[in-house]
């Protein structure tokens, strides 16, 4: 049973993570991926990394954590990457290691929690996380470690697709999105899902998919020209569309 | 040009909700089929919509009267569109059947006469060219229930004249929809973009990763969508599904368009979604 959680990292999530977990009477331990720990981590029970997504420092903080942590703890990563089984392989306790992507709520305020399972990830791993979501009351979902997840994996399809119509003229940006709203009900629209997300991370996610699951998920060129120019979206003011 | 009177030929799921769009916002409209019985079954579906918003106290039963009383039912095809600025075609989607009213209608009607299909599964082009009026032959795509979703792709093809786009773009306000232009190509934008959304959720149960219930249940909680890809299929029907991601795969002629195994089993073993109780999920 998880009473204790330590959260590696910093930023948004750690703190709605922190107020979340507060709140559903757990234990919560934060601390800075940069910082010094051990003896802040020795009680644990949960361990989420929340470090910056990059495969080096992740594996820094894991192999940290499964050396300080006590045996049973569990060892949780936020990446959104199929990183799961290779930081598995850095530890003495690959059972233990699961994904937890956390996606916040564009609209409202609340997480989608995509639990993702390593290769070797056990079943009691998964009962154990499972039930902590549950009492944390946080709406997860199942699936195996792959690239782009659930969401990713549709949404940077979409984006891909309506790259392809918008550059080949069939209909103006604004028209595609609107059309899909005012349709079929989307939340929004293929360009302003890749704003928010990201025009580099949807081409990241494209390249990554293309890599391991086909020639199908090719990034459209114009997603490409968009990160040469520095149009990432609404992080840099400009993306498919212009942010003041 | 002004159109004043519509004809809305087929008064089937979408004709009958076109039709009603089109007297609520005050205009003639003539709504034919091939059988009175199916005029009389459209003009019923009308009757029945116009007395639930009564009952809502969104209109009044003096209104609602009205509407009826600008909607001709007709069987006879010269007489319903010898003297309409707009022809809205909502017959069976066979693109054979389409041509051939085609054909006939460019015969009878006046040569000014806009032509409009509501095809959301034929080529705009091909049907244009059978007509001796491309330049006004023009798509107006609708969506189901008509009365209450906001949205039409208006569809032009290589020679639809800028005055034609013009003239349905201004009426699909009039109407109170909002009009979204595309050029002709296969499912046009949105059931393209549908298409990509659906297979993607499909494959990815297919390749084991994940469960229906778990897809669904992301894409619902993170980004509000409405329904996930699985539950839109099990509503519209998997038979309808494979028939479109059919068509998508063999016109577009790419991989992201290939019918998901999963969708095709379900075909095979007749379950076809709520219409017969079962699909990805079971519906009592």
């Amino acid at each position: 049973m998880i009473r204790v959680v330590s959260i590696i990292g910093g930023g948004e999530l750690t703190d709605d993570l922190k107020e979340i977990l507060g709140k559903a009477q757990f234990k919560v331990v934060a601390v800075g991926w940069k910082q010094e720990y051990g003896k802040q981590v020795e009680e644990t029970d949960l361990v989420i990394e929340v470090a910056p997504e990059d495969f080096a420092i992740k594996k820094k903080v894991i192999k940290k954590c499964d050396s300080k942590c006590p045996k049973k703890a569990i060892l949780a990563t936020t990446s959104s990457n199929p990183w799961i089984t290779r930081l598995a392989g850095e530890t003495k306790r690959p059972e233990k290691v699961v994904g937890l992507n956390f996606t916040k709520n564009p609209f409202e305020d609340k997480y989608l929690v995509q639990m993702a399972r390593g290769l070797q990830t056990s079943e009691e791993t998964l009962r154990a996380v499972k039930g902590f979501l549950a009492e944390a009351g946080i709406t997860a979902v199942n699936l195996q470690e792959t690239p782009g997840f659930i969401l990713d994996r549709v949404i940077a399809s979409v984006v891909n697709e309506a790259a392809v119509m918008y550059s080949s003229k069939l209909a103006t940006k604004e028209d595609i999105d609107k059309m899909m709203k005012v349709c079929v009900n989307w939340p929004m629209g293929p360009f302003e899902f890749a704003d928010n997300m990201g025009v580099d991370r949807v081409v990241e996610i494209l390249d990554l998919m293309t890599e391991q699951l086909g020639p199908k998920f090719q990034p459209c060129f114009l997603l490409r020209r968009m990160v040469d120019a520095g149009w990432l979206g609404k992080k840099t003011g400009r993306g498919f569309y212009v942010y003041s | 040009m002004e159109i004043k009177k519509i004809a809305v030929l087929g008064a089937g799921v979408m004709g009958h909700g076109i039709a009603q769009v089109c007297a609520q916002a005050g205009y003639q409209v003539n709504l034919r089929d091939i059988k009175d019985e199916f005029v009389q079954s459209g003009i019923g579906k009308i009757r029945k919509f116009l007395s639930g918003s009564v009952e809502k106290q969104k209109i009044t039963q003096a209104e609602a009267d009205a509407v009826v009383s600008r909607i001709k039912g007709l069987t006879d095809l010269k007489e319903a569109v010898l003297d309409v600025d707009l022809v809205i075609e909502a017959i069976v989607e066979d693109i054979d059947v389409k041509k051939e009213m085609y054909k006939e209608l460019d015969q009878i009607c006046r040569p000014d006469t806009i032509f409009a299909s509501n095809t959301s599964a034929q080529s705009i082009t091909e049907m244009a060219m059978v007509t001796k009026r491309p330049e006004k032959f023009i798509g107006m795509h609708w969506f189901n229930p008509a009365q209450l979703m906001r949205g039409v792709e208006v569809v032009v093809h290589a020679k639809t004249s800028g005055k034609t786009r013009d003239t349905i773009v201004d009426l699909c306000k009039k109407l109170g929809k909002e009009p979204g232009v595309c050029q002709d190509s296969p499912g046009f934008v949105v059931n393209r973009l549908l298409q990509i959304w659906y297979n993607e959720g499909l494959n990815m149960y297919d390749e084991g990763i994940t469960e229906p219930i778990d897809i669904d249940t992301a894409l619902k909680v993170a980004y509000n969508f409405r329904m996930g890809p699985f539950e839109l299929r099990d509503l519209v029907g998997m038979d309808i599904g494979y028939a479109s991601t059919t068509t998508h795969y063999r016109e577009l002629m790419r991989e992201q368009f290939r019918p998901p195994r999963c969708l095709i089993m379900k075909v095979k073993a007749g379950d076809l979604g709520r219409k017969t109780g079962k699909g990805f999920y079971e519906y009592k």
